[in-house]
Parts: C-alpha cells; sequence; structure tokens
C-alpha cells in the first residue's frame, strides 16, 4: 500500500515534464535575460524630477478619497511626482508599500497610516534610508522614530463643536440627552474627539446628560445598530454628536425609523453634531438637519504635508507636530465658511 | 537547431509542474523596463523578505487543500496569536515584561493557541463529519472577536527587541525570518514526500473511501492536517508580528484571498489529493510579485486591484485549462 500512495503526487506524465521542463526553464530564463538584457539598459531613464510616495491606509470615506486627491493637486502645482500606495486597511501591506517607496528611492514619502503603532517601524524604515516622512491626520506613538505629523486638533475642534451645539440646546431651556458615537480607541484622533464631547457634557452637565455611547470601531453598520438600540433605551434622546460624518447615514436611517429625522426649527427636532465636514454634512447644513460640524481643514493639511516633506527634505527644521486648527461650521456662518468646507466643493464640483 | 522552438517546446512549458514558476519570471522581465527600480537589490530583497510570512501560512494551507478540506480560519489564528503572545511579552506586561522568559513563554503560547485551534478544527471536522468549509468559517469568525474582545481593540505595542528582531532582523546576512521559513518549507516537503504521514494526505485526498478502505486513518490524518496548517499560521503570525513590533487583533484579517490563491495559482488543487511545497512557493512568489510590481509602478489602488484580479483569474484560468489537457493526455 505504501509504494502505492508514494506514486500519487506523481504520475508518470509529470515525472516526464519535470525532467524536461528543467531544460526549458533555463532555456526561458537564460534566453529572455539575454534578449531583454540591452533593450533594458537602453529603456531605463536616469531619474528625474522629484517623487513622493504617498501611503493612504485607507480609501473607504470621502475624507481619504478627498484627501488623496488634494495631495496629488498640491504635488501636481509644484511639478513633483505622485507614486500612490493603498494598504485596504492591512498594516503589513502597508508596512511593504513603504519598503516599495524606500526601494525605489522616493524623495519623501507622506503616509495615513493605519495606527499610531504598526507605523513605527515604518518610520524606522524611512529613518535608516534617510527619506523624509510626514504622517497625514494620524500622530505616531510614542518612540525614538523621527517624523513630522501634520494633524487635526481633534479635541479643540469636537470641544468648539459640541459647545456651539450646547448653546443651541440650552436657548430651548430643555436638559438634553445625548449620545455620541465614538470611533476606534486604537486611533488617537477618535480619543480626541471623545474627550472633547465629554469635557463639553461634563462643564454643560446642567444642559447635557450624556446617556448613549456607542462604540462604532468607524463602523457604518456598528453605527446603525447602535444608534437603533440607543434610542429604543432612550426614546426622549434629543442630542447626538458622531465622531466622523461618514456615519451620517446610519444615524439619519435610525432616526427615520424612530421617526425623529426633523429640521431645525420643527418639534422633535434632534441636535445633530459632527467631524470631519464632508459633502453629507454640507448636504444637512444646507438642508437644515445638521446643527454644527467640525471641520478639518483638508487644504491646510494636504498643503503643509507636502511642504513639510519638501522642507525636511532641504534640510529645514520642522516641528514634530503641526496642528491643523480647523473650525465648526454651523447654521449662523455657513455661507462664509462653506467656501473653506472640502465636503462644500466636493458638492459643488458634483463629484459626491 | 530552429531558433523557433517547436510546437513540442512550447506544449510542454504549458503542462510543466514549473509553469507559474515560468509565468513568475516572464512577469519580472516584462515589468522590469515598465517599472523603475523593479529588479533593484533592495527590492528584490523586499520581494523575499514579504514572500516569507505570506509563505509560511499557505505551506499549512497546501497541507489541508491537498486534503480535500479548506482552512479559512488561519486568518483569525495570525490575529489571536499576534495578540496573546504580544500581552505576554510586551514590556507592560507586569509578570513577564522585561523578563528574559518573557520571549520564549511568548512564542510558545502563540503555537500552543495556534495548535488548540488546529485541533480543534481538525477534531470537528474528523469525528463530526462537518464541512471544513462551515467549521473553519465559524472559527474564523469566532476568534477574530475573542481577539478583539481580547485586547478591546487595542493593538499591543513595546514589544522585546528578541522578538522584534524575528520578523527584520538577520544572523549575520540571512534574516531570520528566511532561516524560519526555509527550515518549515523543507520539513513541510519532507514530510509530504517522504513519510507515511504525508502518503496519506495525498490518499485522502484522492478518495477518502478508498483511502479509508486501504487502512489509511482518515480521522487521525485529517487532524493532523489542520494541526499543520494551524501550526503554519501561528509561525506566520509571529514573523507578522514582530516585523509590525505590535500584537493587532486584525492582523492578517485582509490576506485569506491571498493565502488561497497564492496556494491555489501554484498548482495545488481544491478538490484535494494534489499539490506540492514547491508549487505553493512558485504561487507566492508569483502573487508578491504582481503586488509588488504594480505597486512600484505607482499605478492607483483601483486599477491595482483590477489588474491584480485579471491576473490572478487569467491564471487560474490557464491552470484549469492545463489541467484538463493534462487530464486528456
Amino acid at each position: 500500500m505504501t509504494k502505492g500512495l508514494s506514486n500519487m503526487g506523481d504520475t508518470k506524465q509529470e515525472m516526464k515534464n519535470r525532467t524536461l521542463t528543467r531544460r526549458t526553464w533555463l532555456q526561458t530564463t537564460a534566453g529572455g535575460t539575454l534578449a531583454l538584457g540591452g533593450w533594458l539598459t537602453s529603456c531605463r531613464s536616469k531619474k528625474q524630477g522629484m517623487t513622493i510616495g504617498v501611503a493612504f491606509e485607507t480609501l473607504q470615506t470621502e475624507y481619504w478619497v478627498a484627501s488623496i486627491e488634494t495631495i496629488r493637486a498640491e504635488l501636481k502645482k509644484r511639478g513633483i511626482r505622485m507614486q500612490e500606495a493603498i494598504a485596504d486597511g492591512d498594516a503589513n501591506r502597508q508596512f511593504e508599500q513603504i519598503k516599495n517607496f524606500i526601494a525605489r528611492q522616493v524623495d519623501g514619502i507622506i503616509i495615513a497610516p493605519k495606527d499610531k503603532q504598526t507605523v513605527i517601524p515604518m518610520i524606522k524604515a524611512a529613518n535608516r534610508a534617510n527619506i523624509p516622512i510626514v504622517l497625514y491626520n494620524r500622530p505616531p506613538a510614542e518612540s525614538d522614530a523621527k517624523s513630522v505629523t501634520v494633524v487635526a486638533d481633534n479635541y479643540a475642534i469636537t470641544k468648539a463643536t459640541v459647545e456651539y451645539m450646547a448653546q443651541e440646546a440650552k436657548k430651548s431651556g430643555k436638559k438634553c440627552k445625548a449620545m455620541i458615537l465614538i470611533g476606534d480607541l486604537g486611533d488617537v484622533n477618535a480619543i480626541g474627539r471623545r474627550d472633547g464631547f465629554e469635557d463639553v457634557a461634563k462643564s454643560c452637565s446642567d444642559i447635557i446628560e450624556a446617556v448613549s455611547r456607542i462604540p462604532t470601531e468607524w463602523n457604518q453598520e456598528k453605527a446603525l445598530a447602535g444608534v437603533t438600540n440607543g434610542l429604543q433605551a432612550n426614546p426622549d434622546l434629543n442630542f447626538i454628536f458622531t465622531s466622523s460624518d461618514f456615519m451620517f447615514p446610519s444615524i439619519i436611517s435610525a432616526l427615520k425609523t424612530a421617526g425623529k429625522y426633523k429640521k431645525i426649527g420643527e418639534e422633535g427636532h434632534v441636535l445633530l453634531g459632527g467631524f470631519d465636514g464632508d459633502a453629507t454634512a454640507y448636504q444637512m447644513l444646507v438642508d437644515r438637519y445638521l446643527d454644527a460640524d467640525g471641520v478639518q481643514d483638508m487644504y491646510f493639511e494636504s498643503s503643509a504635508s507636502v511642504q513639510a516633506v519638501l522642507d525636511l527634505k532641504a534640510g529645514k527644521e520642522v516641528p514634530a507636530i503641526i496642528p491643523d486648527k480647523g473650525f465648526v461650521i454651523h447654521q449662523g456662518n455657513l455661507k462664509e465658511a462653506a467656501t473653506r468646507m472640502w465636503g462644500a466643493n466636493i458638492k459643488k464640483q458634483g463629484t459626491a | 537547431m530552429s531558433a523557433i522552438p517547436s510546437p513540442s517546446f512550447w506544449k510542454r512549458v504549458f503542462l510543466s509542474e514549473y509553469l507559474v514558476l515560468y509565468l513568475s519570471v516572464l512577469y519580472f522581465l516584462a515589468a522590469w523596463p515598465l517599472v523603475p527600480g523593479l529588479a533593484s537589490g533592495a527590492n528584490l530583497r523586499d520581494i523575499f523578505s514579504n514572500m516569507l510570512p505570506l509563505l509560511v501560512v499557505a505551506i499549512g494551507e497546501t497541507f489541508v487543500l491537498i486534503a480535500a478540506g479548506i482552512d479559512l480560519s488561519v486568518t483569525s489564528i495570525i490575529a489571536l496569536c499576534s495578540v496573546v503572545g504580544a500581552s505576554l511579552m510586551t514590556a507592560d506586561n507586569r509578570v513577564l515584561g522585561g523578563s528574559v522568559f518573557a520571549v520564549p513563554v511568548g512564542i510558545l503560547a502563540m503555537l500552543i493557541v495556534g495548535l488548540l485551534i488546529g485541533a480543534f478544527n481538525g477534531a470537528t471536522i474528523a469525528w463530526f463529519n462537518m464541512p471544513p468549509f462551515i467549521v473553519t468559517l465559524a472559527t474564523m469568525m469566532f476568534f477574530s472577536g475573542f481577539a478583539i474582545w481580547f485586547t478591546q481593540s487595542n493593538k499591543i505595542s513595546n514589544l522585546p527587541s528578541g522578538f522584534t528582531m524575528l520578523g527584520e532582523g538577520a544572523l549575520w546576512f540571512v534574516p531570520y525570518a528566511l532561516i524560519i521559513t526555509v527550515v518549515l518549507a523543507l520539513l513541510a516537503h519532507l514530510v509530504l514526500s517522504r513519510t507515511l504521514f504525508g502518503r496519506r494526505v495525498y490518499a485522502i485526498g484522492h478518495n477518502v473511501k478508498a483511502a479509508a478502505i486501504s487502512g489509511v486513518p482518515v480521522k487521525r490524518t485529517t487532524l493532523f492536517a489542520y494541526l499543520v496548517s494551524a501550526f503554519c499560521a501561528a509561525v506566520a503570525s509571529i514573523l507578522y508580528t514582530a516585523r509590525l513590533e505590535t500584537g493587532d487583533p486584525v492582523l492578517g484579517q485582509k490576506i485569506l484571498l491571498d493565502i488561497i490563491g497564492a496556494t491555489v495559482i501554484g498548482g495545488t488543487s481544491l478538490f484535494g489529493g494534489k499539490g506540492k511545497v514547491i508549487w505553493t512557493v512558485f504561487g507566492v512568489l508569483f502573487i508578491t510579485l504582481i503586488d509588488n510590481s504594480l505597486n512600484m509602478r505607482g499605478l492607483s489602488h483601483f486599477v491595482i486591484m483590477i489588474v491584480k484580479g485579471a491576473v490572478i483569474l487569467g491564471a487560474a484560468l490557464l491552470d484549469a485549462t492545463r489541467n484538463r489537457w493534462l487530464a486528456g493526455t
């Protein structure tokens, strides 16, 4: 039986093929290499101009798509080539992409990392290759790796947004029962936004009572389930802040199901606030469903990231953190602030 | 001697078990002038270093595919082993953190966790006659969720350098990851081609009833195939965790298609009874090369996904045509 089984992996035909094709392999490889050798030598052009590698963790939301497009436009404006890599949410793939950039000898790297920890070996790899690296929108964990981060002041922007909402709530004279949709707590930005909300809720405890905290891990489905459950548990809930605008479709769906999706001024309106400044939020502001939105100044962040890479390349001193102060857009300043809101511009261009 | 190869030459190439290797070489040569830096020493080193953890986990998958099974839980094994090992080794751990025992205990725990999941998969499939697809899909969901619950979505950092060097460090000029992978691949090759267990794996993959009648211990062999798969996934977890210097509860979540795709593209049959470790090496090389070259070319994400999907589909169709042709000869 053993003898019979031993032949199961290799038929006679396969054995014959293998014997013949070892020679074939050598012939193919040697022939191909020789034939292409001269051509390749002539084809390989010398490196011209600058190339910046741009590595994004994901293009899952409007914010990331708009960011990479803004960086692309910024680099094009300055006559710099861009090499793009998207990791599709996989930290290991992002690490491999950074190593690709290094092998390609790019002049600088802009990275929107998967998270603050896994980016550390990537920064170290860039440091070892002496390639400047700038983190877009997400700062790294503490380490001896050297990088520059351009990031929104998540805490301050959220605080200002929720403070505006609290003022609006105060006008109604009623105490609000509030919900927050929290992002992935492995993401320092999500923590900043949560803390901004919590601090206002604490300081305005006479106006806001936080009764529901929904952990979404930046996931639409979890947001929808969480808001639906939260509305069932607290039918009198009338104040919702989401840590990212991309979760508004989930909130709208749950509010509509509960019969609570009302315009500002209508009876039963739920005070709504968000963070990012995307096209959905802009449309909700225009339609008077959204009270306030914390906006990340994407144009500043993109241009500052490119400038930081160039400055580092030129050997200039660059601060480790370049903050984007952002701004709050609300019904009171909608017209003038919309010109700086990236989502509004996307909406006006008809790309959203 | 004619300069143009004869039709029989191309037929031999097409039917050869090295076809995927030829395709890799041809693809590399074709992409070389189009992708600046593709053939640079640094990039070739990257291609081989990127191959290693994927190859390790794909070798394990080869065993279960040959045994006419499938293991979808490998990605959850990678994630759970990563967070269990990292939680024991991290400097933040008050018991083991900073101790000389942290690394061996952490690695041992990772391997044990992997083997336990493999034992559960194998035993459930073998003794309860449950479809491997359902069992491993369920364990994938369960242990992926468990890894996230275990860490509350947090990543675990501050891992000891004695561990992280396994990812990117080298013994003289030979990376540790390469040593581990080569040893594992050789062992797997020897087990499959030179041992009774290996022959039994092929036997149950060919025809499980015939194998049982012939006296092959089907249940035990199935169990061991899943143990091998889980062990390889645990080793891959060690390599991934070490290179990222982080225990990550979603580590490997996105690579299931690469693992199974690379194994099948190499020539291992999804229906069992056919496969070799060397074929899996070729499959992993092919898929890594495609990924690397498309990224190096600087194409947009969407174009890369379209091209990669098309190339994998093309390779799979080629393999299917070849198998049909072989069956007819």
